[in-house]
């Protein structure tokens, strides 16, 4: 598939003369053509108001309704339990403080994860400055938060549980289905208002997902993580469950988000979770076998590495892995300057150095932390792809360990 | 990243790295807030300084500041090499976002204390 050549190096690198090998598909993946097609399509000939009278209306109404059914059947929702969003920052805003907004009558304590994306632990934050009380529970060198953990949180004002599904650095996947059990269990016991929030943006469209069967109340999907453009996302809301709306003053998506539907947006999300549904094996199964050739070629050609997070309970199609003696931003932009596109957790700006805080989180010293670098496949990648990117790799980390000082025997 | 092709050309092509065994001024500096390193070992001769290596550890300016100030500083004397500035530096790296000057800053550093520790053995900071 052709893809444009941004300037991704900085300036003056020609693209059209390396090799460009896109690894960063959990930062955003590729539009699918067909997505492309149907939102082209809705662009053009959709361009009525949702909330319309009019046949002009009913059509976009139409298209909106018929992409909710697609959505909501990517994790076995009804089509009435899906809210429309510009994306998973903005879902996972009304979720959590939609809901403590909601029910801050019935308790003020929050449970939460210490390797949340920032745009729930950011959420997580501003209500504590308002007077919630959050607990961050700790997760251990895989990556995973543990159920004694959170049943020693739970208080009888717990209102809300916020974990992730699956991690976006190192895509471990938590146990929410363990945690939806569990709540079900609290909420028989007689603590009713008690809910339960995952924000599924990485695992949505490429892990097997049911609702029902994790027992969550409320679910974050973002649309550009499975092959549709940005600017929209969804938010499950179990039927039953309060929100206070976040966005305010008309009455669309049944009064939880104000504001003209976005028609293309969501007809390319409803695109793409269909295509997801139908091609999730095949995708899954795609990724994970170019992502376990990958780590197996790393492992037998670079010395002093340190895969990050639980080997087993991860998403397939994601690496992180630490290379000692470097600094991932260095590591980063040698492999661009390669045509190779990855990612690293930890930035070095205004001389203050953050590394990242989930791999901080895993209990791994500072030079490890600095030295993670996310490799994320996708649908479009080849083996001829791991091949390029291993023997790319193994000379950007023999270049940068040549010049560490981190290697000398002192 | 707007980063110059002389940038790209030093990140993929460093110059001058490694460790001088005979080296008669070496020192080692580091940024104590993001904890980037640059080591510089000279070999000065004559009041010249004949030879120069760098080791660094740090973010893409950082390794291309060691790099493009042993090029700057190889051949001249070290009163010259004295007056070298942070501006001469990202002049000939054509340019850093302000908020990575701080590995210029870096690189001045570690040339002082190298000057300064003129004939000193070696040291480990």
């Amino acid at each position: 598939m052709p893809h444009a050549a941004p300037e991704v190096g900085g300036a003056g690198t020609n693209f059209m003369a390396i090799r460009r090998v896109y690894l960063d598909n959990s930062a955003t993946t590729p539009v699918d053509p067909r997505v492309a097609a149907a939102m082209s399509r809705a662009v053009v000939e959709t361009f009525g108001n949702a909330s319309s009278v009019h046949g002009f209306g009913q059509q976009a109404r139409a298209a909106v309704d018929r992409a909710r059914r697609e959505v909501a059947g990517l994790i076995g929702a009804r089509q009435n339990e899906i809210v429309f969003t510009s994306g998973g920052t903005e879902a996972n805003n009304l979720a959590i403080r939609g809901l403590c907004e909601a029910v801050a009558s019935h308790g003020r304590h929050i449970i939460t994860s210490a390797i949340e994306h920032p745009s729930v632990a950011g959420v997580c934050n501003e209500l504590e400055k308002r007077g919630w009380e959050v607990t961050r529970l700790p997760v251990y060198e895989n990556g995973i938060v543990r159920l004694e953990d959170l049943n020693k949180a739970l208080r009888p004002d717990t209102v809300l549980i916020t974990i992730m599904l699956a991690n976006n650095e190192i895509g471990t996947i938590q146990p929410i289905r363990e945690v939806g059990a569990l709540v079900h269990e609290k909420r028989a016991a007689g603590q009713r208002h008690l809910w339960l929030h995952t924000d599924a943006v990485q695992a949505a469209g490429r892990l097997s997902l049911n609702i029902d069967d994790l027992g969550c109340d409320l679910l974050t999907m973002s649309a550009h993580k499975l092959y549709a453009p940005k600017g929209i996302g969804a938010l499950y809301v179990r039927r039953g469950v309060r929100l206070h709306g976040q966005n305010v003053g008309g009455h669309q998506e049944r009064e939880r988000r104000a504001g003209t539907e976005n028609v293309p947006g969501i007809v390319a999300f409803g695109e793409a979770a269909k295509l997801a549904r139908e091609e999730l094996q095949q995708r899954s199964a795609h990724d994970q076998s170019l992502r376990d050739k990958f780590e197996a070629k790393v492992r037998s050609r670079i010395k002093d590495v340190v895969m990050n997070g639980d080997r087993e309970q991860r998403l397939g199609h994601l690496s992180n892995i630490s290379f000692r003696f470097i600094e991932g931003e260095g590591l980063l932009i040698n492999l661009d300057l390669e045509g190779v596109a990855v990612s690293t957790g930890s930035a070095c700006s205004s001389g203050t150095l953050e590394p990242s805080p989930v791999i901080r989180a895993l209990g791994v010293t500072d030079e490890l932390a600095r030295g993670s670098i996310r490799f994320s496949f996708g649908k479009d990648n080849t083996e001829d792809d791991v091949d390029y990117v291993v023997e790319v790799l193994s000379q950007a980390v023999e270049r940068l360990r040549a010049l560490s000082p981190l290697t000398l025997v002192t | 990243v707007p980063y110059s092709a002389q940038f790209k050309d030093h990140l993929s092509h460093p110059r001058n790295a490694g460790e001088l065994p005979d080296a008669t001024a070496i020192a080692d500096e580091k940024n104590p807030v993001c904890g980037d390193r640059l080591r510089l070992s000279l070999i000065i001769n004559d009041d010249r300084i004949e030879t120069a290596r760098y080791l660094a550890y740090g973010c893409p300016p950082t390794l291309v500041c060691g790099s493009v100030l042993t090029e700057l500083i190889t051949g001249r004397t070290t009163a010259e090499a004295k007056q070298l500035t942070r501006a001469d530096l990202l002049n000939a790296i054509g340019g850093l976002p302000s908020r990575k000057h701080h590995a210029a800053s870096l690189a001045i550093e570690t040339l002082t204390s190298a000057l300064g520790h003129k004939n000193a053995q070696k040291e480990h900071k």
